[in-house]
């Protein structure tokens, strides 16, 4: 009996060691601090990490108060209240160990009491909050970078928006803004001005609900550049309208409005200045004409054979400044919009037939070919201005005559076309418009390189004049040609139904 | 006795060729510089024709024509205008005050002032 009573013993034992053992491992690895502390606070156990904590050695901590390593009044109130429940978890508080910087740590406290229910002690442990502290501090920090960052950033923002803001305010063109549906984003003061609109007034409406605005911009704004619109008797704007995009896809419309009031004024005060200057010249001119006609006529005395030839050089020339004047006269009433007059019913044959004559006759002094093909059947009377439509004619027959060599031939056409337009084409062999310049050949005063090293005279006028009469019947010219083979106007006029 | 044509025109050089050549036509020709002193002359050598050149110092052209129209003798005598510009605005309203042809300043043919002398009153 006793003998197992000594196994069961020694087996206890073995197992009380273990166990012991293994409490003292845990309690040693254990990296998380905590100690035993009697009722009354006294530390009677601490483990190697609490040690670690407060800084203090084994000996020196046991039988320290733990008041010591905290606040008094906070440790108290913890202890007082694990009593109470029993255990306590999580409460900030500061820890002081022995030569270093307090921690904040988090506390749990745990009471320990015997089977009969005796108070033994408590249990406290923490966990050191610093590094999560510091981790917070740094945190926030950070977030309070990124937010002075931010800040900074919209400031700088603003600044440029403000910057930005202040030159469109300031512009001297009006800018017009609008979104992708055409309402108004922005207006400045200039273009506030010029459209007699106030910015309060069109914010977010639509173009279409400023009856003015529609007017100016209509349908197509896109395709305005630099389009001239008169907008009162003292306001005339060139518009241009842009399209806005960002990455592709358009976010709205652009419009700048430019002041070109002073430019037009100029150009109005240019074209009265050459118009009274050739009215002026016409009474002199034609005074010499007459004289000179009167001294070749014979009218005042016989003239010897060198006389008259003398003579007949000198009215030639000033004919030709006659005719000079006369372009001139016409372009700039052309440019003033006083051109076209009188509109009447017009057979064409009837028309161009005297032209044809003079022509004919014209080329047939310098051996060069004329024929006329005429129309297939009778054409219908057209609504124009039969002097202009002549001169128009006449100078487009006049360059195919002049710019054609000896030997070769001027065709004229005319005849209705299918889409119901009178159409007349000449044709000649003559010398052609060289490649790179058909893109002036209606430009005022332009003259091809090649004829004007044949031909020295010719006032460059003649096609622009052709081209706006035309125009302003609503008919269009265009021309083929090509170098030393020929070239071949053709225009049309509409015929417009009653 | 030769019919007799007034001349208003206020550019010398021209005034001096239509009245030569006229001369040289047979007619009686007078000729005034002035708008003011022409029509006063209207009255004094009642002309057969009235040569009346519309851009004038003093009264114009028009404003001698509207006179004529009130004045029961004067508003029979024939006028050919002598326009500058030969714009048919121009040219339109004379004949709306009673001009009978007209002439272009720039574009003198002498045979044609003869011609529409002719045609208004005869050699």
């Amino acid at each position: 009996m006793d003998i197992e009573k000594d196994k069961k013993i020694s087996l206890l034992l073995e197992d009380l060691s273990s166990l012991e053992s293994y409490i003292n491992d845990i309690f040693t690895f254990s990296p998380l601090p905590f100690c035993f502390i009697s009722p009354a606070g006294v530390i009677l156990e601490s483990n190697p990490s609490f040690e670690k904590f407060s800084g203090f050695t084994f000996d020196e901590i046991i039988g320290k108060s733990v008041e010591d390593l905290f606040d008094n009044e906070i440790i108290e109130k913890i202890l007082a209240q694990t009593e109470k429940k029993g255990i306590f978890v999580g409460q900030e508080v500061d820890f002081y160990p022995k030569d270093k910087n307090n921690l904040i740590v988090q506390v749990f406290a745990k009471a320990r009491k015997d089977e009969k229910g005796n108070f033994l002690g408590y249990f406290l442990g923490f966990s050191d909050l610093t590094k999560v502290k510091k981790a917070a501090d740094n945190s926030r920090r950070a977030l309070m970078n990124i937010l002075e960052d931010i800040r900074e950033a919209r400031w700088r923002a603003e600044e440029e928006k403000n910057k930005t803001l202040a030159i469109i305010n300031n512009f001297a063109d009006g800018i017009l803004v609008l979104d992708s549906k055409n309402r108004f984003l922005l207006i400045n003061p200039v273009a506030e001005g010029f459209l007699d609109i106030k910015k309060e007034n069109i914010m977010n409406k639509s173009v279409s609900e400023i009856p003015s605005l529609k007017n100016l911009l209509g349908a197509k704004k896109k395709l305005l550049f630099r389009k001239e619109f008169k907008i009162r008797d003292d306001l005339v704007l060139e518009v241009t309208a842009v399209p806005v995009a960002r990455e592709k896809a358009r976010i709205g419309t652009l419009i700048i409005f430019h002041n070109v009031t002073r430019e037009k004024l100029i150009e109005n005060m240019k074209t009265e200045f050459v118009s009274l200057a050739a009215h002026q010249l016409r009474t002199p001119l034609s005074a010499v004409k007459w004289i000179l006609r009167m001294l070749l006529d014979g009218e005042i005395g016989k003239l010897s054979k060198e006389q008259k030839e003398f003579l007949k050089d000198g009215y030639e020339s000033n004919q030709r400044m006659i005719n000079l004047v006369n372009d001139l006269l016409n372009v700039a009433r052309i440019e003033e919009g006083r051109y076209l007059y009188a509109l009447a019913l017009t057979d064409m044959e009837k028309l161009i037939s005297p032209i044809l004559d003079h022509f004919k006759e014209y080329c047939q002094e310098r051996g060069v070919g004329f024929i006329y093909k005429k129309p297939g059947s009778k054409l219908p009377k057209v609504l124009i201005d039969a002097e202009k439509i002549s001169i128009a004619i006449e100078n487009i027959i006049d360059n195919a005559a002049k710019y054609t060599l000896k030997g070769g031939s001027v065709t004229v056409s005319l005849k209705c076309d299918k889409k119901n337009n009178i159409e007349i084409c000449v044709k000649d062999t003559g010398m052609g418009i060289i490649e790179s310049q058909k893109k002036n050949i209606f430009s005022k005063f332009f003259r091809g390189a090649n004829v004007v090293r044949k031909e020295t005279d010719g006032s460059g006028l003649g096609l622009f004049i052709a081209k706006n009469i035309i125009e302003a019947h609503r008919g269009r010219i265009w021309f083929e040609s090509e170098e030393n083979k020929g070239t071949t106007f053709c225009f049309t006029i509409p015929i417009k139904k009653k | 006795m030769a019919k007799k044509i007034l001349i208003i025109e206020d550019e010398k050089v021209l005034a001096d060729l239509l009245r030569k050549r006229l001369l040289m036509e047979g007619y009686d020709v007078t000729v005034s510089l002035d708008g003011k002193e022409g029509f006063e002359l209207l009255k004094k050598v009642k002309p057969d024709l009235l040569l009346l050149d519309i851009i004038l110092p003093g009264i114009d052209g028009f404003e001698i024509m509207e006179k004529m129209i009130k004045d029961k003798e004067l508003s029979k005598i024939p006028i050919i205008i002598v326009s500058n510009s030969g714009q048919p605005v121009e040219i339109g309203r004379a004949q709306k005050l009673g001009a009978k042809d007209w002439l272009i300043k720039a574009e003198f043919d002498p045979q044609e002032v003869i011609d529409k002398v002719l045609k208004q009153i005869g050699k």
